[in-house]
């Protein structure tokens, strides 16, 4: 009798992994087949877009592009020379020195003929104090740049006082490490003007990786394939989750995520529904969450758009030190964002929002780790009762190695058939190879920092709140 | 022969460039091109042209940083005419502060440059 | 054999882990397919490249003699001949028709000209044609592109008669002809309009607008007073652009429009103007307007207050948004300076103080 039990456990088990691993897989390709759709469809569509019209426009809305820094000193000068070269007219720039220990400050008074001027803050949302002040250049080559200097208070509080000081209609907030392209405002600001029947709240962009490219003056100029396999095992992951997931995800109206790299954010409604949280770690998503929460709640009709087109290009991580730090606050980031807005998951109040995305990321991307881990844990229990029969688990292994190779290769030719980005010779080939090999030298590292996270989540309480810390190459692609 | 006179002509738009070529070839200037700024610098150090006609905007290196590196590491006065295309206005003023001679708006007329080219040169 | 051990250890397999099997099977016929495939089209892309240049390069000396040889000789003649017959194949239409555009948008005056001539000699003009009557909204929009690109003036009414096509795309092509082509008189399309004018579609027509210097009278007024919301507003901003004083009284009108946005813009826009009637309308009712009405009236007040006004900036230098407070503030400190030093003395509330300082200093 007990045994009985005892196996009908086991099977119930086996059945739940069945399960788990047939939705995740269904879940993936329909992801899949919805963004091949939606890609086509943008391509075709973008093809009659004069971009040339409306960069010239100084009738086109005005955007500031808000960047916080953190002892940025290593690079702040050129990195706001490059935000200073966006083709769009009608922006400014808004550096915002979140008490950096550096000398990031000087750096900038200097290059950049900052003085100190007299400036009212509009403290619609609550932040830290300013330190130095507000700087604006008396060059009038750089009108365009306002440098806030204020006292720490982490990435969330620092794009805050830039949404209190931007009297602009809309504001794309960036890390200050990226290199956007001339055209990218002009590209992501798209979506709000061309909605007539709904109201766009935000915009998303890609981020892409610029390890090894060659970059002069704040220009890309030559696209390369990094040496590393982290690297390039990135590349692939980013490629798969902006061109496939999100591609998908935006069809669906179900964004999530916005990357806190560089998206673009009607000021209005990012302000009215209390700006950045700055108690998580995970701010950006927290805000389209909060954002998209709201307008359900008004019963707005609304969007959350995005644009795949490859705009902004940063430094990923090269070493598992700080890859896994980054991961680790991402894990942290959404384990938050879900806690708090569980009042949305399953909840047909809001929508698809409640019944499609945040069950989605609840079961596949918060909890995926945690039954990989238990997985792997029950199977070497029953490797060790010598329960395993080998050429069944084979048989499950290959299908799950093929199913991620070929989404991998779907990603790829999403990418070749899109941007193209790749161009030389050989890296096509460079890309495959790092396709086959990804499940083996990245994925460890993912799912350890996934696990490492929700420890720190749970059981290290002084890391929970901690202060946000950046790495020099440290990104929020998330 | 060694009398014609000499330009540099930098223009990315490959069409444009032949057709402006064939043009004042026709009248009887000597014509060396350049596809993009850096192409321009090397023609003009070696040649030592008598004009320099440049669009504003080509890859690697702008007509702006053109001008400013034959007006102030050159330190030459060849006369320089500047291409611009609509919304390039801001640009415009910087290239006449930097020390162009002239600009043309695109798009232009052929015989409109022709006619200024001549003014300058003659 | 050892095949057959495989068969034989395959049927005793339970019917899942077969199923497994046949899945993982599948998808790797699948990867190496399209490894393969991926290969082919990798390189295929890149010899197109070359090859694309080369007829490119081509292409270009050929429009150049053409365009340099005597107008009806034997050399243009040739020319055109080998033109048309290129154009049959669908990859050389393409380059060809890059080539003319790439230096059409360049050039203007006689070359232009010769340039359409041409377009129109090798027979492109009337594949666009063709184009215009096809069943995909993909294949409308390039043709519809096209014609404008070579400024071909007699597509106008079949092009019009696409003004409420389903697409938006079409649509937004229809109307960048019309206006790329016909500028102000081009704008007739907004009585026909039934669809939406997106904002970004009101830009670019406002930037070709800009663009053409010759700028006719037209008279606004019907588009002033359409159904459509955004054909409103898209005449507001020609009004506002183009200094269209002549229609201010109409724009007063719009000041009771049931529309929040188009009773704001109207504010910006007769403010703009300098206009002095409207100030008193908005003023005596300006506690039922909106939030954004109000802000609007703020943002163009300067130039329009007199002395007559104190009561209304006093009145407002307490409003509960930040922008109207400062606003008014200000405008005091300008128009009676001995009011804003009493109420500096006077204030004991710390906001308000810091306000005041600030304005003191700027």
């Amino acid at each position: 009798m007990e045994s009985l039990t005892g196996q009908h456990i086991i099977l119930i088990i086996h059945y739940f992994f069945f399960v788990y691993g047939f939705l995740a897989i269904g879940s993936y390709l329909f992801l899949t087949v919805v963004s091949a759709f939606e890609t086509s469809e943008y391509v075709k569509k973008n093809k009659f877009v004069d971009y040339s019209e409306i960069l010239a426009s100084s009738i086109s809305p005005s955007i500031s592009i808000i960047a916080p820094a953190y002892n940025e000193s290593l690079n702040i000068v050129e990195n706001v020379r490059s935000l200073l070269s966006s083709h769009y007219v009608n922006y400014d720039v808004i550096i915002v020195n979140d008490g950096s220990k550096d000398d990031s400050l000087e750096l900038l008074i200097n290059a950049y003929d900052l003085v100190k001027v007299n400036y009212l803050v509009n403290k619609q949302i609550p932040t830290k104090p300013l330190r130095a002040g507000v700087f604006k250049s008396t060059n009038p080559a750089f009108e365009k740049l306002t440098v806030i200097d204020k006292e720490n208070g982490g990435k969330a509080d620092a794009l805050n006082f830039g949404l209190n000081v931007s009297s602009n209609q809309y504001v794309a907030c960036i890390d200050v490490d990226c290199l956007l392209l001339e055209d990218s405002l002009q590209k992501m600001i798209k979506p709000f003007l061309e909605a007539t029947d709904h109201k766009v709240i935000a915009t998303g962009g890609v981020i892409r990786i610029a390890n090894s490219c060659t970059i002069k003056d704040g220009k890309l100029l030559d696209v390369n394939m990094p040496k590393k396999m982290i690297e390039r095992a990135q590349i692939l992951e980013y490629l798969r989750s902006f061109l496939l997931g999100r591609m998908a995800w935006s069809r669906l109206n179900g964004l999530l995520v916005i990357s806190g790299a560089f998206g673009l954010f009607d000021k209005k409604i990012a302000i009215e529904v209390g700006g950045y949280d700055t108690k998580t770690v995970g701010e950006d998503m927290e805000l389209i969450v909060r954002m998209r929460r709201v307008m359900e709640e008004q019963k707005v009709k609304y969007r959350v758009a995005y644009i795949p087109d490859p705009l902004c290009w940063t430094e990923a991580p090269d070493n598992y030190r700080i890859f896994i730090s980054q991961r680790n606050r991402w894990t942290r980031g959404t384990i938050e964002t879900l806690k708090m807005h569980k009042k949305i998951g399953f909840n047909p109040k809001y929508g698809a929002l409640g019944l499609l995305s945040y069950p989605y990321w609840l079961i596949f991307e918060r909890l995926a780790p945690i039954f990989e881990v238990v997985g792997i844990i029950y199977f070497t229990v029953l490797m060790m009762l010598n329960y395993v029969r080998w050429d069944f688990s084979l048989a499950f292994f290959s299908l799950a190695y093929l199913f991620t190779l070929l989404l991998s290769i779907a990603a790829i030719y999403s990418e070749e058939l899109t941007y193209h980005q790749y161009k030389k010779k050989g890296t096509g080939f460079k890309l495959l190879l790092t396709a086959i090999l990804e499940p083996i030298v990245l994925h460890p590292f993912v799912l350890y920092a996934a696990v490492r996270g929700n420890y720190d989540y749970y059981f290290n309480k002084k890391k929970k709140w901690g202060v946000m810390q950046r790495k020099g190459m440290g990104t929020t692609a998330t | 022969m060694d009398n014609l006179k000499k330009i540099v002509l930098a223009e990315d738009n490959s069409t444009l460039s032949l057709l402006l070529k064939f043009r004042l070839e026709k009248e009887g200037f000597q014509l060396f091109m350049a596809e993009n700024g850096k192409e321009a610098v090397n023609q003009i150090e070696t040649n030592n042209p008598d004009l320099i006609l440049t669009d504003i905007m080509m890859p690697y290196i702008s007509g702006l940083e053109l001008i400013s590196h034959v007006r102030n590491k050159l330190n030459s006065k060849t006369p320089i005419i500047v291409f611009s295309s609509a919304g390039q206005e801001e640009m415009v003023l910087k290239a006449f502060n930097l020390g162009a001679t002239d600009f043309m708006g695109k798009p232009f007329s052929p015989n409109e440059l022709v006619i200024r080219v001549k003014r300058i040169l003659s | 054999m050892d095949f057959d051990v495989f068969v034989n250890y395959y049927n005793q397999l339970p019917f899942l882990i077969k199923v497994v099997w046949i899945i993982s099977v599948i998808l790797f016929i699948i990867i190496i397919v399209s490894i393969f495939y991926l290969k082919i089209y990798r390189t295929r892309l890149r010899n197109s490249t070359a090859e694309t240049q080369k007829l490119v390069t081509e292409y270009e000396i050929q429009l150049i003699n053409y365009l340099y040889a005597e107008e009806g000789q034997e050399e243009q003649n040739s020319i055109i001949e080998k033109l048309t017959f290129c154009i049959s194949s669908k990859s050389k239409r393409k380059i060809i028709k890059r080539v003319l555009l790439k230096l059409k948008k360049e050039i203007s005056g006689e070359i232009a000209v010769a340039i359409q001539n041409l377009y129109r000699q090798i027979g492109l003009l009337n594949f666009a044609l063709k184009k215009l009557d096809h069943q995909n909204w993909y294949v409308v929009a390039m043709g519809i592109r096209e014609l404008k690109q070579f400024n071909i003036k007699d597509a106008h009414d079949a092009i019009l008669h696409h003004v409420n096509h389903s697409s938006k795309e079409v649509r937004k092509e229809v109307q960048l002809y019309l206006v790329s082509l016909f500028h102000f008189k081009g704008l007739e399309f907004l009585t026909k309009i039934e669809t939406d004018l997106s904002e970004w579609d009101q830009i670019q027509l406002l930037e070709v607008l800009q663009k053409n210097e010759d700028q006719q009278d037209v008279d606004i007024t019907p588009w002033l007073n359409s159904n459509n919301d955004s054909v409103v507003m898209f005449s507001l901003k020609i009004a506002e652009i183009f200094n269209q004083y002549e229609v201010q009284n109409h724009i007063i009108e719009l000041l009771h429009h049931k529309n929040n946005i188009i009773r704001t813009k109207a504010i910006l826009v007769l403010g703009g103007m300098q206009n002095l009637d409207f100030k008193h309308e908005v003023m005596n009712n300006f506690e039922e307007r909106t939030l954004e009405e109000q802000q609007a009236l703020f943002k163009i007040f300067e130039p329009l207050v007199s002395n007559n006004d104190e009561w209304f900036l006093l009145k407002y230098s307490e409003h509960y948004n930040f922008e109207i407070r400062l606003e008014a503030l200000r405008l005091i400190k300008n128009f009676s300076p001995d009011k804003f030093a009493l109420f500096k003395e006077t204030t004991n509330n710390g906001q308000f103080l810091e306000m005041l300082n600030f304005l003191t200093d700027n």
